[in-house]
């Protein structure tokens, strides 16, 4: 259930709501829009009436929410959400485009990539210091070296540094380093990591699990915001199917579903999406004409020595004729590029 | 195997390979391409010796194709394949867009089906006569009644007829009214039906099997074209996964990766791809964008009374939405539409 406010609501009719939430058991969920005031009711709401709120002065509506995820559905805040990440933009008008290697590798490595895809547009840098990687055996990553590598890359460019989280105890670590968090794919339902997520003042990017609907993805963003942290992106990157000629099969029926169900930024990651280099900018190109917010992309100063994703990842030239291309159809949509 | 001839080999060294190759007890397709013949072998077993050809006068190369699909490859024949549709082109620079009812209902309907795509810039006109429905109580399509609809609703309008034949029972009749036959998803492994479109004169729009690989599609088209029909185009409509918010899920990653592999058209249907209308020309941009040679849209005058795929069909407004949306990023891939 939510409660929103009239435009020009009193502190004191606001606190009232509140205040009957707490008293009914339930926890008040205060969602400032640039319109409104919205209180999402967390909890079992099966046996409060609606109306009992509705009839409160400074109240403008009170309603069930149909969804079974709440605070991050369009009924409840129709407005997009943007993340201001020190002054770089996901979401709104703009395409944000996040790019970088699969994984820091060394500091020559992680600063070329970063000047490179800034010199090409992109706002964002990622780079995987701590790495889900399929076989125990592969190169696991660096780590907390690799934390200060991106952070050293940040300071050289202004990029933002986008990194992987992948389990509670390295929480406080990643945080202290990186500008935004990401939840790879196969953490989507590791829902001890949404809830300390959920604690942390950065915003998070959370990848679609490889299996997960969407409906399962919006209500593991939701974990993330009923815990405290309503600045969430979610990220396509491909589903499993039964077509084996390409990495993944990547969703893009999922942005528009998307954009409709929920307020919160969509970012397309076409590397994973289809995992062949030379077809990652017709994807691209797809992803922004559906209408993504953004991209990630994977960048490598040289793809054939990565020490993974190598054959999904573009070289620094084929990164800026995928960005030539993605500010055409951005134009023809009239979105600008971020940056 | 395939038989490069060079550019300037005669029409007798030509016809001197195709000859040297029945001989073995195989089938030559010839297939000319821009600069040169290629001639490509079917019927082997294993692999066939180079040396039986690359003697021989006016040939350059004699070379195995790696991929199972021989004549759908890019390896056999490197320049685009454009269907000519009785002057309209599928294939090629330009996107072609064809549009219309899920089924033909009545002869009002389909045309002003007709007239509004029409008007809209379609340069084709989709309406199924046989419907393959999965329920055997739903409407099942007007059958030859239909195809005489649609033959009229070509005379008034002049755009091109794409229908879908359901059965090889069926082929002679939409065969004799249809510009373009339609193999459904349903039937995409119809191994029956696909040998027959190899021996018939009209165009071959495949849509891919709702749980088929790339691969499985290519061979299927590949038998339409071993058959003796070389005009054959690939139409992408979602394939079935684990999602169910939307009817299927639609591989967009199939467009470059088929272009890349196969001479062959793509087309994408949007509307079986995502299911929902309001989100069909979102995806119909991201079709084009992706690369696909030409859009198959359904529309109907009055969705929520349509006798099929109503909930997937686009009023005439929306669908002059869709097409303006399209025309633009047609434009930002240097595509005329």
């Amino acid at each position: 259930m939510f409660v929103a406010m009239k435009p020009h609501a009193a502190e004191a009719e606001f606190e009232a709501v509140v205040e009957r939430i707490r008293t009914l058991g339930l926890t008040p969920h205060p969602i400032t829009g640039t319109e409104r005031r919205v209180v999402a009711v967390i909890g079992d709401t099966s046996g409060v009436d609606p109306e009992d709120f509705a009839g409160m002065p400074g109240v403008a509506e009170a309603m069930r929410v149909s969804q079974p995820f709440k605070l991050v559905s369009r009924e409840v805040r129709e407005e997009d959400t943007l993340l201001d990440v020190g002054g770089a933009m996901i979401g709104g008008p703009a395409i944000c485009v996040m790019a970088g290697p699969c994984s820091v590798e060394s500091r020559e490595q992680i600063l070329e990539a970063a000047r490179a895809v800034k010199r090409a547009g992109a706002t964002f840098l990622r780079g995987g210091a701590y790495k889900p990687r399929t076989s125990p055996y592969d190169f696991q990553g660096l780590r907390e070296e690799g934390l200060k590598l991106l952070a050293l890359a940040r300071e050289e460019t202004g990029l933002k540094v986008v990194t992987e989280v992948m389990n509670t105890e390295t929480v406080p670590m990643v945080a202290a380093y990186a500008d935004v968090l990401q939840v790879g794919a196969r953490n989507m339902q590791n829902y001890s990591l949404l809830e300390r997520l959920g604690e942390v003042d950065k915003p998070v990017l959370l990848k679609r699990g490889l299996s997960g609907t969407i409906k399962e993805w919006l209500m593991a963003a939701e974990y993330i915001v009923a815990k405290g942290n309503p600045r969430v992106a979610l990220c396509e990157r491909g589903i499993r199917t039964f077509e084996t000629m390409t990495r993944n099969t990547l969703d893009i029926n999922a942005v528009p579903v998307l954009k409709s169900l929920t307020h919160l930024p969509v970012i397309v990651d076409p590397s994973h999406g289809i995992g062949i280099r030379k077809h990652v900018p017709a994807i691209a190109r797809a992803a922004v004409a559906a209408g993504a917010d953004g991209l990630i992309v994977e960048v490598h100063p040289r793809p054939e020595k990565a020490l993974s994703d190598g054959h999904q990842s573009l070289t620094p030239a084929e990164f800026e004729g995928l960005m030539r291309q993605v500010r055409v159809i951005a134009a023809a949509i009239e979105r600008p590029l971020a940056g | 195997m395939l038989v490069v001839m060079k550019p300037n080999a005669t029409p007798e060294q030509i016809a001197a390979v195709e000859e040297r190759i029945r001989s073995l007890g195989l089938a030559p397709h010839a297939i000319p391409g821009a600069q040169r013949v290629a001639i490509g072998i079917t019927g082997n077993r294993g692999a066939l010796d180079p040396a039986l050809f690359s003697e021989m006068a006016g040939v350059a190369d004699a070379i195995r194709v790696s991929q199972p699909f021989k004549l759908v490859s890019r390896e056999v024949k490197d320049e685009d394949t454009v269907l000519d549709v009785g002057g309209v082109k599928l294939g090629g620079k330009a996107l072609c867009v064809i549009a219309g009812p899920c089924a033909v209902e009545s002869k009002a309907q389909i045309l002003e089906a007709a007239h509004a795509v029409k008007k809209s810039g379609a340069r084709m006109l989709r309406g199924g006569a046989f419907k393959p429905r999965t329920s055997p109580y739903e409407f099942q399509g007007l059958g030859e009644e239909g195809l005489k609809l649609l033959a009229l609703a070509r005379e008034e309008t002049g755009l091109k007829v794409v229908t879908e034949v359901l059965d090889p029972e069926d082929l002679a009749p939409c065969a004799e009214y249809a510009d373009v036959l339609q193999v459904g998803a349903r039937n995409m492994q119809n191994f029956a039906l696909l040998k027959r479109l190899g021996g018939v004169k009209k165009p071959v729009l495949l849509k891919r099997g709702p749980a088929a690989t790339l691969r499985e599609w290519l061979m299927a088209a590949e038998y339409v074209v071993a058959h003796g029909n070389y005009q054959v185009a690939l139409c992408e409509r979602g394939i079935r996964t684990f999602e169910t918010m939307t009817r299927n899920t639609l591989d967009l990653n199939a467009v470059p990766v088929l272009k890349a592999l196969t001479h062959l058209p793509v087309v994408v249907d949007p509307s079986h791809g995502i299911g929902l209308r309001r989100h069909v020309p979102a995806m119909a941009r991201a079709g084009v964008a992706a690369g696909a040679d030409g859009l198959i849209v359904e529309v109907h005058p009055c969705p929520e009374k349509a006798l099929s795929d109503g909930q997937q069909s686009l009023s005439f407004e929306e669908f002059d939405g869709l097409m303006a949306q399209v025309r633009v990023i047609a434009g930002a891939v240097g595509r005329p539409a």
